[in-house]
């Protein structure tokens, strides 16, 4: 018994698995049985903290009444905004057709699932109830609450991205074309629904306003964004499938739009600041002043101004570090920073509360520690993030077909022609010639495992 | 056109997964009544928490009528003694967990100083009362105004920002103005918890005492809604020793509380917030929330 993906007989039999995974293990080169070890070791390791937080009640989170929200619903946010943030990127070229954006759509499309993925199940594991809430939010739901409809717009986003991804390599284009508009379009009203989770709090002065969903899509076009700087790097440095066109197209745009989203963000972060400097609104001004001169200061200054915005925004300007390897380090950074940002972002919410909480005075601010467990979890989360992906990158068919770059620019015919004179591919709807792996780390066969 | 849906053509000869498109919409048929099943079944579920529900709104005798009622605190700052015992009888109603950074009710001192700032502090609580050494540091040589303690619970206000945020719809407000927690629907996604303006809400977590005998749920003051369905007082105003805690119906223009509302001047936390609490207050001074 044996079943077929993506042209391979995979066998069934535990057997044969177990001796033919010994056979790839052995031939894969050092350097990458060294990347999946670190990356298998850590995921275990989030599997232990996720196994501990799956008990009602037990308190193996860092929480507490006066700061209920911690790192797992940071990372939940940041995997969640760079989901669309990976398909607002691509919707430039896959929904407006701008050519310079037109890009290597699978990984976009790719890493949009599993990071959405990943955002399900981080959140998961912060819901005391997650089985609950499927039902609950389908039997009883609440139209009033933005995390319902948060629910429900990301639930749809994850039914679109299926569809989309299956439609790519099944070779639907029409479909596949439906599937990329009404992703992107569901790209952006998910964030801002995430941004009004926050945002309609009146009790949170430092999340409230009109202003959090918009912010919240520039995080978003960030996270994306430095995303996709990385693995484009990585798939330039690697020589990987497309490489071509990643260094003539993908590199430049993503160098581009990661420069234009960077200016955005110091605005954005500027004018955030400035806002809770004035006047003396309880709750946002000791918010802002617990970021600039309090116990978030630090990780604001070095993870948030400094690593996340000024060194990338360096690195993108300097004509020294003009290079796909300059812009790995920026993406890293900028990727890091979002994170931070993130983290920053849901803590200073929660820091200076106006009131006592069940009891407790949280005197001058509210302190929260992530516990081990959390780290645990969120550290998994990013493992299994890579994990999977480098599975996907390695195994899956990555070239761009063509009949995919036809279908990226929706009622145009010009693209189906313009389409095959691009760099890297060729015409006739086969995979372009020069993307398969002409790797020097990775062999040919379309695998290294 | 292929009537099935294939990852690779499969060799002759060799057993192969192939899903037909008959087959997927077998599958999805057969998951619609799978999910009406289950919904079925929740529904089942929700009808024994609406018991639960129904249970709290028709008590003993069965006479009780939540429409009728609109029920309200007034707690007098220039009576409570802050001893705590409040805050003592609430857990011990309630099954309010020992930890006593969790509570359903507790009692604030505040000192206002001549400059018109509020400092306030609330050891254990007030559990134990409050002790002259657990006065803030900061107001203890400060020229002081007035100062007097704050017994604080939910507010449970008639616009709850706590119900409308939940997204299953396990808080909710009864028609009597008090706003339940269903233990039995409620997710523990802690976004009530960071809706509320007045801190009235906690995570239930494991151990011995859970007020319903669930953890990982949010629990919050209910006015001891299994008391007064019954004509009987909130657990923190019986034991009152002083009456500072004013508890009663204001459809009832004979109540204490409504002639508390109507003769003394009392004024509600954060109003600018339009959530319009049940919970009134007199004696406060300055900035207080």
């Amino acid at each position: 018994m044996s079943v077929r993906l993506a042209n391979r007989e995979l066998p069934t039999d535990p057997r044969v698995i177990a001796r033919a995974m010994r056979l790839r293990v052995a031939a894969t080169p050092r350097p990458l049985r060294i990347w999946y070890s670190v990356l298998l070791v850590l995921c275990l390791v989030g599997a232990v903290g996720a196994v501990l937080c799956l008990p009602p009640g037990w308190e193996v989170l860092g929480t507490r009444p006066s700061f209920e929200w911690g790192i797992l619903i940071s990372a939940y946010v940041f995997f969640a905004i760079t989901t669309s943030g990976l398909c607002l990127a691509s919707s430039l070229g896959t929904v407006f057709g701008i050519e310079m954006f037109i890009p290597l759509e699978k990984r976009h499309a790719i890493l949009a699932l599993l990071c959405l993925v990943t955002a399900f199940g981080v959140i998961a594991l912060d819901l005391q109830f997650p089985v609950r809430m499927v039902f609950g939010a389908v039997l009883s739901p609440s139209l009033l609450s933005p995390m319902w409809w948060m629910g429900v717009f990301y639930g749809a986003y994850l039914v679109f991205l299926i569809v989309e991804v299956l439609s790519m390599f099944t070779g639907r284009w029409q479909l596949h074309r439906v599937a990329c508009v009404l992703s992107s379009i569901t790209a952006i009203v998910a964030p801002t629904t995430l941004g009004a989770v926050f945002g309609v709090l009146s009790s949170r002065p430092y999340w409230h306003g009109a202003f959090t969903p918009p912010a919240m899509v520039a995080a978003a076009m960030l996270s994306g964004t430095a995303l996709l700087g990385i693995v484009f790097s990585c798939v330039h440095r690697f020589r990987l499938a497309g490489f071509e066109r990643v260094a003539t197209l993908a590199i430049p745009a993503i160098r581009l739009l990661l420069t234009i989203i960077l200016a955005v963000t110091v605005l954005v972060l500027g004018w955030q600041t400035a806002w809770g400097l004035y006047g003396d609104v309880p709750g946002l001004s000791d918010a802002t002043a617990a970021i600039l001169v309090g116990p978030l200061a630090l990780p604001f200054w070095v993870f948030r101004v400094f690593m996340g915005l000024v060194a990338p925004l360096a690195l993108l300007a300097l004509p020294r570090t003009r290079t796909p390897a300059g812009l790995f380090a920026a993406s890293c950074l900028a990727f890091a920073g979002l994170f931070a940002d993130r983290a920053i972002f849901v803590s200073a919410g929660q820091v200076a509360p106006a009131t006592a909480v069940a009891g407790v005075l949280p005197s001058p601010f509210a302190a929260y520690v992530p516990s081990l467990v959390e780290i645990s979890v969120v550290v998994g989360a990013l493992a299994f993030l890579a994990l999977v992906y480098t599975l996907a990158e390695l195994h899956l068919p990555m070239g761009e077909h063509q009949g995919h770059l036809a279908g990226a620019f929706l009622g145009s015919g010009r693209l189906a022609t313009d389409a095959g004179t691009a760099p890297g591919t060729s015409a006739g709807g086969e995979e372009p010639t020069g993307s398969g792996r002409s790797a020097p780390l990775f062999d040919g066969s379309g695998g290294v495992l | 056109m292929s009537d099935t849906v294939t990852t690779g053509a499969p060799e002759p000869g060799q057993a192969s997964s192939t899903l037909s498109r008959r087959r997927v919409l077998q599958l999805g048929l057969a998951a619609i009544p799978a999910v009406c099943g289950a919904g079925l079944l929740s529904g089942a579920l929700a009808t024994s928490d609406d018991v639960v529900r129904g249970a709290e709104l028709e008590p003993a005798g069965g006479t009780y009528d939540p429409s009728a009622h609109d029920w309200a605190f007034v707690m007098d700052t220039t009576i409570c003694i802050g001893c705590g015992r409040c805050v003592e009888a609430c857990k011990l109603e309630n099954h309010v967990p020992e930890d006593p950074e969790l509570n359903r009710t507790w009692v604030e001192l505040h000192v206002l100083a001549k400059d018109w700032t509020v400092t306030v502090s609330s050891p254990a609580g007030g559990a134990d009362g409050t002790p002259a050494q657990a006065t803030v540091p900061a107001v203890a040589d400060a020229a002081v105004r007035n100062a007097y303690f704050v017994p604080r619970t939910c507010m449970q206000c008639e616009n709850p920002p706590c119900t409308w945020v939940c997204p299953v719809s396990a808080t909710y407000q009864t028609a009597d103005g008090i706003v339940l927690v269903d233990e039995k629907r409620c997710i523990g996604c802690g976004y009530c918890v960071v809706a509320c303006p007045y801190g009235a809400r906690y995570m239930v977590p494991a151990g011995d005492t859970t007020p319903k005998g669930v953890a990982g749920v949010v629990d919050k003051c209910t006015f001891c809604y299994q008391r007064i369905t019954r004509g009987l007082l909130p657990a923190c105003a019986e034991v009152c020793p002083v009456n500072a805690r004013i508890f009663g119906d204001r459809n009832d223009a004979t109540s204490a509380v409504s002639v508390a509302i109507d003769q003394k001047r009392v004024r509600v936390m954060k109003p600018a917030l339009g959530t319009r609490p049940r919970v009134f207050y007199t004696g406060l001074e300055g900035e207080v929330d």
